[in-house]
């Protein structure tokens, strides 16, 4: 288990050209109520409000709201430095991966010091995503970025024909059988998606209306091994979990799932439970 | 009627045992006249005194000349053994003409670094490159070796793929790299303890200072300084920098001109802008590539742009159409995705500026080709010489269709010798290893091509890669691709001139023709005379740019 201590945590947002993650990010940073720090392959495509833009640099862009994008340059590892350098560091910090990436590749970089992985959500477009898959040049970069997301996210589905939407469904099934999949429009993803260091994460239960939660029986997890093993055996309608778990020997520990993906990280805040969120 | 020549006495003659110009209509000469940093006459030295000039320089007498070798795909990350030190497997000469011995052994790794530990001052991490241990016996390197040179200071040392480095364990505590790290790419042992391996950058990156002291070894001043050595070094007078960012930033670009102009700075850069990503991402980047244009000189221009399509063959990250690797998992990838590659190049393509796309693969070579039909329907450009750079796995269809939209290829026909049996055996199989980077075969259909080093990936010099294209053979001794063997004189075309005609430069280098620039290539020995086998060997003394002399030490 990691230590806490200034830690600050990674979401990968993947996907292929035109699934929705730049509607995503935008919709998160437009609507943030923690600090968000957002990385984008290049400023073209954000389309901030300007009235949320409080100073625009050449290589970052600083949001009223506390929120601030930032260009991805020369390397990964030197943006993600110099936003753990800042004198305001983010609660959590969002990578969009370029459409061809690998999601795994750049998942890596979230292990560098001072930060942890939060997961990898890959989004997937119910219109085009069987052409995509199909196509010569990039159908094995899809098939590998939805085999490496913890969470597959469908997005388009009102827009797309029942038809799409099935075969879309299939598809994803086919590719990655064991990866929790949820269909929602960027408002419901951002609302489930939001990562809070421990010291912020105050309020558990308010998630988009068109989402189920519960709170889970926890009274089985007694160590880090049952810990793991309880959130192991949840269902893969479970596509989010958080709180803070208290263990028989007093530590506590901050648990974040999204998807498949369990982030545990001690604390010293005192525990919450847990609350699960489900894919209808 | 008795008429002068023009002009004055102003001027050298260089006289030399033979003279190869790489220009076909008078191929040989025995003495060059220099005026004004441009040829004034080339042939005998009656051809070159008929001009007037009194002066003759004859410490090439007993020398070889040629057209100045032109390096179409270099980095200046070559500079980098400038500043941080080698210990690679094979000697290399290092920026200041010294060689540095080949470290064959883990046991002389450690001895070398401890020698380097004892001139550093206390607490600075030593950082070393190119450590190659493929061709070693015994264990592989962890911690514990390099815990013998020191327990306090941290080490790092890169591996020669530049995929993976090892380091002390006084960088592992330093960062809390301990047990059960989650990061992929940190090497355990057999007890899961850390082994001190990092493997890729993000897992580097962990030892945040010492990456860092070895990325900033790729650029900057220092490291420009040091790249023009070593390439004077291999007799190379002119280099592509691919790929560089200097036209989008004011005061690099200012201070890179100003340093370049020196006559003392012993290369030519053709400086290729990167486009990854932009435009759109960077709407201005065409303007920026045409004002550096503008502001240039000859030591520093500015002739083409740079994109990267997909990744190595032997990182098994190039795309490979069906049936794809040999053995091995396809990692391919597109870093651009293929539809946005005629968006991304449309605006470059109108302005009239040369484009190098790097495609390893056939596929990202199909989308290179595709894309620029495209653009040649939209905007008719006659002259544009597009290429192709690496096209090592180009299949003789996409030569015909290249060649009828009037592209070149660049080939990087060292990899014959350097990883030739990894891809016959593992990567591609033995029928298409044979018939990568096809020179013969692009001479019969007729594309235009040159070759590379791509160094630092391969050290930098032509007699190596004409030798390669003229022999090639691979380490283990076999004939990788008899059929596509060529001429010396073919191979010494594509290292000069070619090269030239494809950055859009022919007007200026590759060939020794009045009113060129005076840039030489001097050679103890002809590599037209020599057994093809030993070109690679011959040494190189130094060269010429524009007239000024630049030998290379300990020749």
């Amino acid at each position: 288990m990691t230590e806490v201590s200034a830690q600050i945590p990674v979401l990968i947002i993947a996907g292929y050209l035109g699934a929705g993650k730049t509607t995503l990010v935008n919709q998160m940073l437009s609507t943030a109520t923690s600090r968000i720090a957002v990385i984008v392959n290049d400023f073209g495509s954000v389309n901030i409000d300007a009235a949320l833009i409080a100073e625009r640099h050449d290589d970052t862009i600083e949001l009223t709201n506390g929120c601030v994008c930032c260009v991805v340059g020369e390397s990964l590892t030197d943006v993600l430095f110099a936003i753990g350098d800042r004198p305001q560091q983010p609660d959590f910090i969002i990578i969009e991966a370029s459409g061809v990436a690998d999601p795994s590749v750049v998942a890596s970089y979230a292990h560098l010091s001072g930060f942890h992985l939060g997961g990898v959500l890959v989004l997937v477009d119910a219109v085009n995503a069987v052409t995509t898959s199909l196509d010569t040049y990039v159908g094995v970069t899809f098939a590998r970025q939805v085999r490496t997301a913890d969470l597959v996210a469908i997005t388009k589905s009102d827009i797309a024909s029942s038809e799409e939407l099935q075969n879309t469904r299939r598809l994803v099934a086919e590719t990655a059988p064991r990866t929790p999949v949820i269909e929602a429009s960027a408002v419901d993803l951002s609302s489930l998606l939001h990562l809070h260091r421990a010291e912020h994460l105050t309020d558990t239960t308010s998630v988009h209306a068109s989402f189920s939660t519960s709170v889970l029986d926890t009274s089985t997890v007694t160590t880090e091994t049952s810990l793991q093993g309880f959130l192991n055996s949840l269902s893969p309608k479970t596509v989010r979990v958080k709180g803070i778990v208290e263990l028989r020997d007093g530590t506590r520990v901050l648990v974040q799932r999204v998807g498949m993906y369990a982030s545990l990280t001690t604390t010293t805040l005192a525990p919450t439970g847990l609350v699960a969120i489900h894919a209808e | 009627m008795d008429i002068s020549p023009q002009g004055s006495s102003d001027g050298v003659i260089f006289t030399a045992r033979v003279i190869r110009t790489a220009n076909p209509s008078r191929p040989i000469a025995t003495a060059i006249a220099v005026r004004d940093e441009k040829v004034l006459a080339v042939g005998t030295l009656e051809d070159c005194q008929a001009w007037g000039i009194t002066e003759v320089d004859t410490q090439f007498e007993n020398k070889v000349l040629t057209a100045g070798f032109i390096e179409a795909h270099g980095h200046m990350g070559t500079g980098m053994f400038g500043t941080i030190p080698y210990v690679g497997f094979f000697p290399r000469q290092m920026p200041d003409g010294t060689v540095t011995a080949g470290i064959t052994s883990t046991e002389q790794l450690i001895e070398r670094l401890q020698v380097l530990d004892a001139e550093l001052e206390n607490g600075a991490p030593l950082v070393a490159s190119g450590f190659d241990p493929i061709y070693m016996a015994g264990d592989r390197l962890t911690r514990h070796h390099l815990d013998a040179v020191s327990t306090t200071r941290p080490i790092f040392v890169m591996h020669a793929s530049i995929h993976l480095a090892t380091v002390n364990s006084v960088v592992l505590n330093k960062y809390g790299i301990g047990p059960a790290h989650p990061a992929p790419g940190v090497g355990f042992d057999t007890a899961g303890t850390p082994n001190g391996e990092l493997r890729e950058p993000a897992a580097m990156g962990l030892a945040k200072d010492e990456f860092r002291v070895f990325a900033s070894s790729m650029f900057g001043p220092r490291t420009m300084a040091d790249f023009a050595l070593t390439m004077r070094n291999a007799g190379i007078t002119t280099s592509t920098d691919l790929a560089n960012s200097f036209a989008l930033n004011e005061n690099a670009l200012t201070q890179s001109l100003d340093a370049t102009a020196e006559d003392s700075f012993p290369l030519r850069i053709a400086a290729a802008t990167s486009i990854q990503g932009g435009p759109p991402a960077m709407p201005d980047l065409v303007t920026k590539v045409v004002t550096a244009q503008k502001s240039s000189h000859n030591k520093l221009m500015f002739p083409v742009v740079k994109l990267v399509l997909d990744g190595s063959i032997q990182g098994f990250t190039a795309t490979v159409a069906w049936p794809g690797y040999f053995r091995g998992e396809d990692h391919g990838l597109f870093l651009t995705p293929p539809e946005q590659v005629v968006d991304l190049l449309r605006p470059f393509h109108q302005a009239g500026i040369g484009i190098h796309c790097h495609c390893n693969g056939n596929m990202a070579a199909e989308v290179f080709i595709s894309a620029i039909d495209v653009l040649l329907r939209e905007h008719s450009w006659l002259d544009h010489r597009h290429t192709i750079t690496h096209a090592q796995l180009i299949t003789p269809a996409q030569m015909r269709r290249a060649r009828n939209l009037g592209m070149n290829a660049n080939f990087f026909v060292n990899h014959v010798w350097f990883w030739g049996d990894q891809h016959h055996d593992i990567t591609v199989g033995p029928d298409r290893a044979h018939a990568m980077n096809p020179c013969a075969n692009a001479d019969r259909i007729g594309l235009p091509y040159s070759f590379h080093s791509d160094a630092p990936v391969t050290p930098p010099g032509h007699l190596h890669t004409i030798w390669a294209a003229v022999n090639r053979v691979s380490p283990s001794g076999k004939v990788i691709g008899p059929n596509e063997r060529i001429s010396i004189d073919r191979a010494f075309h594509a290292a000069t001139i070619d090269a030239a005609y494809q950055l859009h430069l022919d007007h200026l280098i590759g060939s020794l023709e009045v009113g060129k620039l005076a840039d030489l290539t001097v050679l103890e020995e002809d590599p037209y005379e020599v057994d093809p086998m030993n070109i690679k060997d011959i040494k190189v003394w130094g060269t010429v740019i524009g007239g000024v002399v630049h030998q290379a030490p300990h020749s």
